[in-house]
């Protein structure tokens, strides 16, 4: 027993210890990407898989999502697991995300509700509108974070039909969600769209930074547009 | 300096004496009000004061506060940390200050700025790896920041820390103070003034200690103690768990990749900002970065747009001192680091005004030499201060450039204004995934 753990952290320690691979060496970073896997599905400690996860988010690619995405409900090596699924460009990511969503609760879906934010996932809109609902407030606030972070129409909708009943306490949040939806918005050149969420902000029982910062949007929108003639 | 907006006050002391007032009245007995509460006897009156809490009081923090301290318009009312022996460190000091044993202490920070309406400001001076998210949570709050440096530990940080700011209206200044330093303005006038000729580079001081690529390594674990006492799951915040080992805590948190921004940002957090509002480039960051084969970055050269090369600068070569510039023209050069009694020129002949060129700068921006006045004064006016989010954020995505660029050992290209690099896994690099629950 003692000589496998002995060869098991030889082995894991060797891969670990393979020097970052240059871009353009995409053989070698299909080999190292293997090697990375093959640690995060063998008995190796928890160091030895955060790093693996951290390797990962510099060079996993879809082959990876599979393997990180099997830790997304492990206490210990769910946020590494974000750490390496995040950047990584393919829409894989994406699915496994909205799949562990539909099935966490407290901070890990916390954790996965945040990733698909930054993300910007517009398929998880419905999914992050029905945990608007749910109970657990930080869970509630960190979906109406990531569906401001979305920033769609959709997503914007989904923020305002629970804004008027929303507990006061919780209204923060959600006009956080609002002013990146409007943002996003604006940005995308939809700012009729976005002059309305900040007007209704404005207007609403809501914390007074948030009334402020909406009234000073409002304004900044109007000088825009300049005079009606 | 003119308030365009009042101040949060005690709402429950206003209410009090609008009671009183009209109890004395039905009775026509006279309302006696303190002279401080007027503003006599050298106090500031109640509603000139600007109320503070502080979150994270270490070391550095504990100057920012004495500083803080002795501005008469500051009322401190209470202290967020995670670490016991700092909440009554600190909690000891406030009420010795004001006479009184008002200051609360607060574990955690989500309940501290959920609850404490009262408080206009926040002096933020934990570890590297919180001052973004708690920036960004107490803004939300509706709280103006001071927060120590560096802003943040990523581009995408420093980008959110930007847009709550404008969100929510807030003002910020992160503790880059040589900006508000008569030598080092100077220094920087003087590069801006042209008589230096045609600026074509810049040198920027890095730290003389650890290196650009960080550890991951654990510190052995040791047993954790009480959350009462240290609670280490908040210290941690956004950062990857690791276990407990009280190094950390004791300050020992520099050179591991979760919490520092190595050499390059420890001392370039300073030094950038410094360098880059010398150059007129305190609305971007460096376009180019050009790997140098060493393990701290030493020699490295981030040119900008406008054609300078920034090149950053380890040791004592350049100048002697600490958190050393030096801008170099065509005509002349100028330097500055700490402890200098004057900037050193190539010619003396170019500093003979430079009492003049700073009482320029002072008179045209209304800016004190005073960077902890400069925020509060800031906080009454609502104007922005030196610096503020934009700064900041240009200056350390320059900082974290120069780090991906070191840790990818090749040369990079950054657009500032998409906020992209030219390399796929450079961008990798821009954020990193926020550990549960703390997430902004």
């Amino acid at each position: 027993m003692t000589k496998s753990i002995t060869s098991l952290a030889c082995l894991t320690a060797l891969l670990l210890a393979v020097p970052t691979v240059s871009r353009g060496d995409s053989k070698s970073s299909s080999e190292q990407e293997a090697k990375l896997i093959a640690v995060l599905k063998s008995s190796a400690t928890q160091l030895e898989k955060s790093d693996a996860c951290r390797e990962l988010a510099r060079i996993g690619t879809k082959g990876a999502v599979a393997p990180l995405a099997a830790l997304l409900n492990d206490e210990k090596l769910a946020h590494m697991a974000r750490y390496g699924l995040e950047p990584i460009p393919d829409p894989a990511v994406d699915e496994a995300l909205r799949a562990a969503a539909a099935k966490l609760k407290g901070r890990l879906l916390i954790g996965v509700i945040g990733s698909i934010g930054v993300r910007r996932d517009a398929k998880a809109v419905d999914l992050l509108a029905d945990q608007l609902k749910n109970a657990d407030t930080h869970v509630m606030h960190a979906a109406a974070r990531a569906l401001g972070s979305i920033g769609t129409t959709a997503a914007a909708k989904a923020l305002e039909s629970v804004l008027a009943d929303t507990a006061a306490p919780n209204r923060l949040a959600v006009s956080e969600g609002l002013f990146r939806c409007a943002e996003a918005l604006a940005a995308h050149g939809q700012r009729g769209e976005a002059l309305a969420i900040y007007a209704r902000l404005n207007r609403s029982e809501v914390p007074e930074q948030v009334r402020e910062g909406a009234a000073k949007k409002v304004h900044a929108l109007r000088q825009e547009e300049g005079p009606r003639l | 300096m003119k308030r365009n907006r009042p101040l949060k006050t005690n709402l429950n002391r206003r209410e009090c004496l609008k009671t009183a007032a009209a109890a004395g009245a039905a009775c026509f007995m006279p309302t006696i009000v303190p002279a401080r509460a007027l503003g006599r006897s050298g106090a500031v009156a109640p509603s000139e004061r600007i109320v503070v809490g502080a979150i994270g009081i270490g070391s550095r923090g504990d100057y920012d506060l004495n500083w803080m301290l002795k501005e008469a318009d500051v009322q401190f009312v209470a202290i967020c940390d995670a670490r016991k022996v700092r909440r009554e460190a600190v909690k000891q000091k406030i009420d010795k200050h004001h006479g009184n044993s008002d200051c609360q202490m607060y574990p955690e920070m989500k309940e501290f700025l959920a609850t404490r309406s009262d408080i206009d400001a926040i002096l933020m001076a934990t570890g590297d790896r919180w001052h973004a998210l708690a920036s960004i949570l107490a803004m939300r709050a509706g709280k103006d920041v001071y927060t120590e440096k560096p802003s943040c530990m990523t581009i995408a940080e420093g980008r959110e820390v930007v847009e709550t700011a404008r969100r929510y209206g807030r003002i910020y200044q992160t503790g880059v103070q040589r900006l508000s330093e008569g030598n080092f303005v100077t220094a920087i006038e003087l590069a801006r003034s042209g008589r230096l000729g045609q600026i074509q580079t810049v040198r920027a001081h890095i730290a003389p200690w650890d290196a650009a690529e960080m550890s991951h390594a654990w510190l052995p674990e040791e047993p954790q103690p009480p959350k009462e006492e240290v609670d280490w799951d908040a210290w941690l915040g956004p950062c990857p768990w690791r276990p407990y080992n009280s190094t950390y805590v004791r300050g020992g948190w520099r050179n591991h990749y979760d919490f520092h921004t190595s050499c390059i940002g420890e001392w370039g957090a300073h030094t950038f900002a410094q360098s880059q509002a010398g150059i007129n480039a305190l609305t971007t960051s460096a376009v180019e970065y050009h790997y140098v084969h060493n393990n701290s970055g030493d020699g490295m050269v981030a040119k900008f747009a406008n054609g300078i090369s920034m090149v950053l600068s380890r040791g004592d070569k350049w100048w002697h001192g600490s958190c050393g510039m030096r801008f170099e023209g065509t005509d002349g050069w100028v330097a500055c680091a700490d402890a200098y009694k004057a900037p050193e020129a190539s010619s003396p002949s170019l500093l003979a005004d430079g009492e003049k060129l700073l009482a320029d700068y002072m008179e045209r921006t209304g800016r004190p030499m005073n960077h902890m006045r400069n925020f509060l004064d800031c906080v009454k006016s609502r104007e922005q201060t030196v610096a503020n989010p934009d700064v900041m954020h240009h200056s350390m995505s320059t900082v974290h450039a120069a780090n991906i660029c070191m840790w990818l050992k090749r040369d990079l290209k950054y657009d500032p204004i998409k906020e992209e690099f030219n390399d796929p896994e450079a961008n990798r690099l821009r954020t990193r995934a926020q550990r549960e629950p703390w997430i902004y």
